[in-house]
This record gives structure tokens, C-alpha cells and sequence, in this order.
């Protein structure tokens, strides 16, 4: 009966796919809005990667509606996993003595650590050249904890600290916003600061701004759910 | 010319990416499954990504940089999965296929 | 059968093994792991949709000069919400293991069938 259900459900899916996928016809041109960004973007905000122009300018404020919800996932794995009363049954295997790394491990992070930090920083500091941003360097710098983290079992993540300089990023994200509604064109415009010469490091206005406060606010963030899932 | 050598090396890295999935699917306890999905998948990174450069010759520098790194963070994390696996070996349901009572029987029997 | 037609149906069909497998499983983890299969597979729908025959990537670099970016660029307005997408994907897989954690610390089994208790 419910295998039944189930096989009719995907079927109904099914149809509805494969009349999209078939009736798919190729574009030649790009549509009206998209053909309007690709064109502002190098124009009016000197960054030559179109896509995170729109993300940090032109809808800057979904960036934002993301960044909430990254926050409130982190408090709420914080709620489920960190109550740490010594009864729980959750941190009956970590309580016990962590099992030392191995040698292997321990030279592999030697070498890897700092490299991953630092194409962490190239992917944010370049977010408006070429394909990268805040999310992408902040995802690559939680990876570089886990790494520590799986080199050195008894180093404890900490969250106090981390958590400040989380807060402290979002505000500061915020006050550019404000920034951009005082003396720019409205909440988190780029052009706050001036354009530059296009396709240098230090150009585009605000986004490269942007680009390092929003991956430190992730990087904090996946550290903190990282070590909440550890104890 | 370079084309068809590209894409017929990238279609065996893919070959071999299927064939760790599928090994990973078949294999009947934790210790084999990350053999079947380290050796594999590595070669078949490798092999895709030397397709690449056989295709656009004048990116070999970066795509080997990035074979270098897969090859060393590869074993690396392959041995960290199998020595939690061992450790834990009796817990978690991560029993291996062989336990050691039997290879002690049979090492006694001869 | 373009290419475009190929990769559309590849992200159809991970969506649709994504549903079978949340649907069908018993243990928790597969669950999950159906629930990121359908997510990887519609991020591939929503970034194939945007390709425009012949294009590019809309970054301005050395393959895209200024002046024919809007007649050689992909439309950047599905892969920006991609992003965002994926960003949100992984927060809900995160709230999705934390779950699975306390589950298995109540009942001291992964399997969904130990909590069926209204049954109808």
C-alpha cells in the first residue's frame, strides 16, 4: 500500500519533469534583467565578476536573509547539542579519553594547515575578480578547523571567542549597510567607497569589505556547529 | 585531435568514479568499503583532471598543483576513516568481515 | 538532445532518487542523505536553466571582454541564487544530523521505526 503510494508519487513527479525537460528550448540571448546586470555591474561598480555584484549589491539584502539564517542555525544546533549536562547520553562516546592521532594524520596537517588558510584568504579577498566570495573563503576556513581539530583531538574550539567576533562582523556588516543608506544610493550599496581601477585587488567599492566580514561571520559560524557536534 | 584523446581519458576517469560507488554499494563491512572508495575515487580524480589538461593545454600548471593536493589529502583522510574504524571495531556496528579470532584459528590449525 | 537536455535530466533524476530514497528508507541517515541528493540535484536544475547557447562565464577576465558581455555571458540570476541555495541546504542537513543525534541518544537506535508511535 505505501510502496504503492509512493511509486504513484513518483511517477506523477516524473511526468511533470520530463514535460519540463523536454520542452526545454535553449536561449540565444540573455532575458531583459540579466542582460541589464551583466551590463551595470562593471559600469557603475568597477568588479568584474557579475555574479557577486548582484549578491553583495544589487540583492544584498537575500545575502543578509542568509546570514540570519546561518545564525539561527548555529544558536539552534548550540540548543540541541550543547545543554552539556553530564547524564546525556548524546556525549557517552566523546566522554571518554579521545583516541590520540596518528602520525600520518598529524604530518598531513603539518603541511596542509597553512595552505588551506591561505587559499581560504585568496578565495575571499578575491570575491569580486573571479569566482569566490564570503561563503565560499568561510566554508574553506571550517574546513581548516576540522583539519586542526582532527590533528590535535584535545584542542578545544573556543566558543566564546568566536562567538564575539561572529557578532561582531554582523554588526559591522550592518553599519556598512547603514553606511551605504547615508551616504550612497540605499541599504548596503558598494559605492560608499570609491570604485578604484577595475580588475585590482582594492577596488569595487565595499565589496571586498563585504566579501572578508561575511566569510569571517560564516567561518565563526561552521567552526561553532563543527565543535558543538564534537562535545 | 586532442579532443577525442581528452574526452576518452576524462570517459575512463569516469568509468572508474562509477566503479567506486558501486564498490562502496557491494562491499560487506566499513574496512572494505573504504578501500573500494579511496583507491578508486583518487584514480579517477586523476585521471579526469588529466583529461582536462590534455584538452586545454595551457591550464597543466594548475591542474597539476590540484593533482598534487588530491594525492596528498587523498591517503591522508582515508587512513583517518580506517583507524577509527579499527578502533571501533565491536562498536557501532563496525565489525569487520574477518575478525581476528578466525585468522588466529587458522594460523593455529597448520 | 542538446547538452542542456542531458544535464537537466540528470538534476530531474537525482531529484527524484532523493524523493524515492526520504520516502522508502528506514534508518536516519539515509533519510538525510535523500534529503542533500535532492538538493544537489535541483541546485543543477536551477544553474542549467540559465545557459544561453554559446556562453560563457559572466566574470570579466581575459575570455569575456567588457563590450560583448551581454551578448556571450550565462545568465548570472540562477547561479546567484544558487549560492544562496546551497548555503541554505547546508544549514538544514546541520539541524538534520543534530536531530539524528538526539534521536539516537532517546532510543538508542537509528531506525525511524521506533518512533512511530501515532500510527493511522
Amino acid at each position: 500500500m505505501r510502496l504503492a503510494a509512493v511509486v504513484w508519487l513518483l511517477l506523477c513527479l516524473g511526468t511533470v519533469f520530463a514535460t519540463v525537460a523536454l520542452n526545454f528550448r535553449l536561449r540565444t540571448s540573455l532575458p531583459p534583467l540579466a542582460e541589464a546586470y551583466v551590463e551595470m555591474v562593471p559600469r557603475e561598480l568597477g568588479a568584474p565578476n557579475v555574479i557577486t555584484g548582484i549578491l553583495l549589491t544589487y540583492r544584498a539584502f537575500d545575502t543578509i536573509g542568509e546570514v540570519a539564517v546561518l545564525f539561527m542555525v548555529a544558536a539552534g544546533i548550540g540548543l540541541l547539542l550543547g545543554a552539556g549536562s553530564k547524564t546525556d547520553h548524546v556525549s557517552e562516546l566523546q566522554r571518554e579519553e579521545p583516541e590520540p592521532s596518528t602520525e600520518i594524520v598529524r604530518t598531513g596537517a603539518d603541511i596542509m594547515v597553512p595552505l588551506i588558510a591561505l587559499f581560504a584568504i585568496y578565495i575571499m579577498a578575491h570575491g569580486h575578480l573571479g569566482p569566490g566570495g564570503g561563503f565560499q573563503g568561510g566554508a574553506v576556513i571550517a574546513s581548516c578547523v576540522l583539519l586542526v581539530l582532527l590533528a590535535k583531538p584535545d584542542y578545544r574550539v573556543k566558543l566564546a571567542q568566536l562567538s564575539v567576533t561572529e557578532s561582531l562582523a554582523g554588526v559591522l556588516i550592518v553599519l556598512v549597510g547603514v553606511a551605504g543608506l547615508v551616504f550612497a544610493g540605499g541599504f548596503l550599496d558598494s559605492r560608499v567607497l570609491p570604485a578604484g581601477e577595475f580588475g585590482a585587488l582594492v577596488s569595487a567599492g565595499a565589496i571586498p569589505v563585504l566579501s572578508v566580514l561575511l566569510g569571517a561571520k560564516v567561518g565563526c559560524e561552521l567552526s561553532v556547529i563543527i565543535e558543538r557536534f564534537r562535545a | 585531435m586532442t579532443d577525442l584523446i581528452g574526452s576518452v581519458v576524462i570517459f575512463v576517469g569516469a568509468v572508474f568514479l562509477f566503479s567506486a560507488g558501486l564498490g562502496m554499494f557491494r562491499m560487506p563491512d566499513a574496512l572494505t568499503r573504504i578501500h573500494a572508495g579511496t583507491k578508486a575515487t583518487t584514480l579517477g580524480n586523476t585521471l579526469v583532471l588529466v583529461g582536462i589538461a590534455i584538452y586545454h593545454p595551457d591550464w597543466s600548471l594548475k591542474l597539476l598543483i590540484i593533482v598534487y593536493f588530491v594525492l596528498m589529502t587523498n591517503p591522508i583522510s582515508s587512513h583517518a576513516l580506517a583507524h577509527a574504524a579499527y578502533t571501533l571495531r565491536g562498536r557501532l556496528g563496525l565489525t569487520p568481515f574477518f575478525n581476528d579470532d578466525d585468522v588466529h584459528d587458522r594460523g593455529s590449525s597448520q | 538532445m542538446t547538452i542542456s537536455h542531458a544535464v537537466l535530466t540528470t538534476g530531474f533524476l537525482l531529484m527524484l532518487i532523493g524523493i524515492w530514497g526520504m520516502l522508502t528508507q528506514r534508518d536516519i541517515l539515509r533519510i538525510i542523505i535523500g534529503f542533500a541528493l535532492m538538493g544537489t540535484g535541483s541546485h543543477i536544475v536551477i544553474v542549467a536553466i540559465g545557459y544561453v547557447a554559446d556562453g560563457t562565464a559572466p566574470i570579466i577576465d581575459s575570455a569575456l571582454a567588457v563590450s560583448d558581455a551581454a551578448g556571450r555571458a550565462v545568465d548570472p540570476i540562477p547561479s546567484a541564487l544558487a549560492v544562496t541555495a546551497i548555503v541554505i541546504g547546508l544549514a538544514v542537513t546541520a539541524v538534520m544530523l543534530a536531530f539524528a543525534l538526539r534521536l539516537h541518544a532517546a532510543k538508542k537506535t537509528l531506525s525511524i521505526d521506533a518512533f512511530a508511535n501515532s500510527k493511522w
